[in-house]
């Protein structure tokens, strides 16, 4: 499932600035080119959790930098623990 | 739903700020996305969610104390959270393995399982993409090619086999997303969404169609043209048929898994001409047994 810049917005109940800001601070990372930006639904929810950070958890913009890049890197140790688990599973 | 001061753990007096940081205490603790290991984290944070919503809003709160509304409902609908997309395997832009690099770097047999799936995943197949294609109610019995145009403009061919059912999920090998490496093609998943017919349904593999007939069809007798999925056959309307007369047309039903075909069942519908008949008017008057005999005698009155 691939959304427009302008479906990406109506979805997630964004202005077209905060998205410019949200992506100059690699917050978001849209596929497709600069002219045709190209969402998907990872990206979808993702700017639902930093609205959730933001407005429910009061974290200001310093600290959701701080937790998305933790999270990042804490998502891509699951992933791979995940893959670990298979090679063990499949070498055994 | 338990009352949602008692979710949040404050006072029904609390106030305003004193809410809000209830919530935020929870919700730090229990945002799904900040749990991705937990299960009852979503659980546990949809209702903390739904409690908030209701007695965090000034004018909700009102009404609630005032038992105006109740807490039923007021959970947050389920939504699809940031952890079930990041901790899927897909590749995404966000994926992050900066966390433990210098653990591959060592000699040992852990850094030797951590570069093996590397390189698995380096060679990963693409995932499936789905989609959802409507067809009308012919097609799904008739089969049918059809052509998916994707977001992106290609297009993909399908073909509908004939007798295909609601919510079939028809697979295209090797239509999904590009994998990495020597990993391949994903597929392509089309669900299958049947439009409703106006004048043919289904039950099983039998089609069922209502028509309407003139009286003189009925009465006399007639062979008529029947529409089916599969195109116009002749039909003999026997003497003396009646509204609700239920006729067979073997083997014009949707084709089973034994090889064979359902029946498609005509109810017929005994039609008056559309404007009153002078002729027919004058005949019926002087039809005598078209006054004693009663249709009403098995309905109880």
């Amino acid at each position: 499932m691939k959304f427009s810049t302008q479906e990406f917005l109506s979805l997630s109940g964004m202005g077209h600035d905060t998205l410019t800001a949200w992506i100059e601070e690699e917050w978001l990372i849209p596929g497709g080119s600069v002219a045709e930006m190209s969402f998907s639904e990872i990206d979808v929810a993702r700017a639902r959790l930093i609205r959730d950070l933001q407005m429910d958890l009061g974290v200001n913009d310093e600290g959701v930098g701080v937790i998305l890049n933790l999270l990042d890197q804490l998502y891509g140790i699951r992933s791979t623990l995940t893959e670990l688990r298979e090679v063990v599973r499949t070498t055994r | 739903m338990k009352d949602p001061y008692e979710i949040l753990g404050v006072a029904r007096t609390a106030s305003a700020e004193d809410l809000q940081k209830a919530y935020r205490k929870l919700a730090k603790k229990l945002h799904p996305d900040l749990n991705p290991g937990n299960a009852e984290a979503e659980e546990k944070f949809k209702e903390i969610a739904g409690a908030y919503d209701l007695v965090g809003d000034a004018e909700k709160r009102k009404k609630f104390d005032n038992g105006e509304i109740d807490a039923a409902g007021a959970e947050r609908p389920r939504q699809k959270y940031y952890r079930d997309f990041a901790s899927s395997d897909q590749d995404h832009p966000y994926a992050n393995n900066s966390g433990f690099t210098d653990f591959m770097d060592s000699e040992d047999g852990f850094a030797e399982l951590l570069r093996r799936s590397a390189r698995a995943q380096a060679n990963r197949r693409g995932h499936d993409l789905e989609y959802r294609l409507p067809i009308e109610f012919v097609e799904a019995i008739a089969g049918a090619n059809k052509r998916l145009t994707l977001p992106d403009g290609s297009t993909l061919d399908v073909a509908i086999p004939a007798g295909i059912t609601e919510g079939q999920v028809l697979r295209l090998r090797g239509k999904g997303a590009p994998g990495s490496g020597k990993g391949g093609f994903g597929d392509a998943l089309i669900e299958v969404e049947i439009r409703p017919d106006r004048s043919f349904t289904r039950q099983g593999d039998d089609i069922y169609l209502e028509l309407p007939v003139t009286l003189t069809e009925a009465v006399l007798g007639a062979r008529i043209k029947v529409l089916t999925p599969t195109g116009a056959v002749t039909m003999a309307v026997p003497k003396g048929s009646n509204t609700g007369t239920m006729l067979r047309l073997k083997g014009k039903g949707a084709p089973n898994h034994a090889g064979g075909h359902g029946d498609q069942f005509v109810k017929l519908k005994v039609m008056l001409p559309k404007e009153p008949d002078p002729e027919l008017e004058a005949f019926i008057s002087g039809w005598e047994s078209g006054k004693t005999y009663n249709p009403r005698e098995a309905v109880a009155t």
